[in-house]
């Protein structure tokens, strides 16, 4: 999981992007209408986004036109469920520990 | 992210094993927890990608025998993890929550599940192709 792309999703305005695109592919003009901010902040929000490999873009005439990238959300969602993963092997040992399964680090250190 | 758990132990005992390093370290990571509220410590587990093995926290909310709350801040994410003991017929729960990327999860479902913007694509593709 590259980090840069946890970081790029944890914003919400960039999150609003990625779902906007996820109906279809959009221009910056078509993405302006929904946000409060400046052109240049939301193409410095498309800018993170393409860094992190979860846009592309595409010249079309004058326009830019943005994509919708899956792999790398496939990837953090990957790494979400590792995370839920942890968690629940995490309460399953404090489990043993509590009814003394884990006796001694060795028995920890084993699983 | 929530769960909930049954321990058949007294709450004590289950807080005990939340808030002891030595017994934490045993079944969550090594680490140098000292049961002070704003107090700040860390857990050292192996490294990953985009992980250097220190999960940074904070001890941000204490109260025996049943609530503690840490910042947890570990590679690329930044959360609070809770965590509440009840007392309850038999044992105790326990009800864990970490949150900072809930709304993101919600997003993400929604973005990988709706395909939609494939077939959008396509037809923009033609449209750009025809003009």
């Amino acid at each position: 999981m590259r980090p840069d792309v946890f970081r790029a999703v944890a914003d919400p305005t960039r999150r609003a992007v990625l779902d906007l695109l996820a109906e279809g592919e959009l221009a910056v003009k078509d993405l302006q209408p929904a946000f409060r901010i400046s052109q240049p902040a939301l193409s410095q929000h498309l800018r993170v986004l393409r860094e992190a490999g979860l846009v592309s873009e595409r010249r079309v005439g004058r326009l830019r036109i943005y994509r919708l990238e899956a792999e790398p959300l496939a990837g953090l969602r990957g790494w979400l469920e590792r995370y839920e993963r942890f968690w629940d092997e995490r309460f399953d040992r404090l489990g043993r520990v509590l009814d003394g399964a884990a006796a001694g680090k060795d028995a920890v250190r084993a699983q | 992210m929530t769960r909930e758990v049954f321990y058949a132990h007294p709450r004590e005992r289950v807080w005990a094993a939340l808030t002891d390093p030595a017994a934490l370290g045993q079944w969550l990571m090594p680490n140098d927890f000292q049961p002070v509220a704003g107090r700040e410590f860390t857990f050292r587990t192996k490294p990953g990608p985009g992980f250097d093995g220190v999960v940074h926290c904070r001890v941000l909310e204490l109260e025996a025998p049943s609530r503690m709350a840490w910042s947890w801040r570990g590679g690329p994410i930044d959360t609070v993890v809770r965590f509440e003991l009840d007392a309850v017929e038999g044992g105790t729960r326990l009800r864990f929550e970490q949150t900072g990327f809930a709304g993101l999860q919600g997003n993400l479902v929604r973005l990988i599940l709706g395909a939609g913007w494939l077939r959008q694509a396509r037809e923009l593709e033609l449209e750009a192709a025809n003009a």
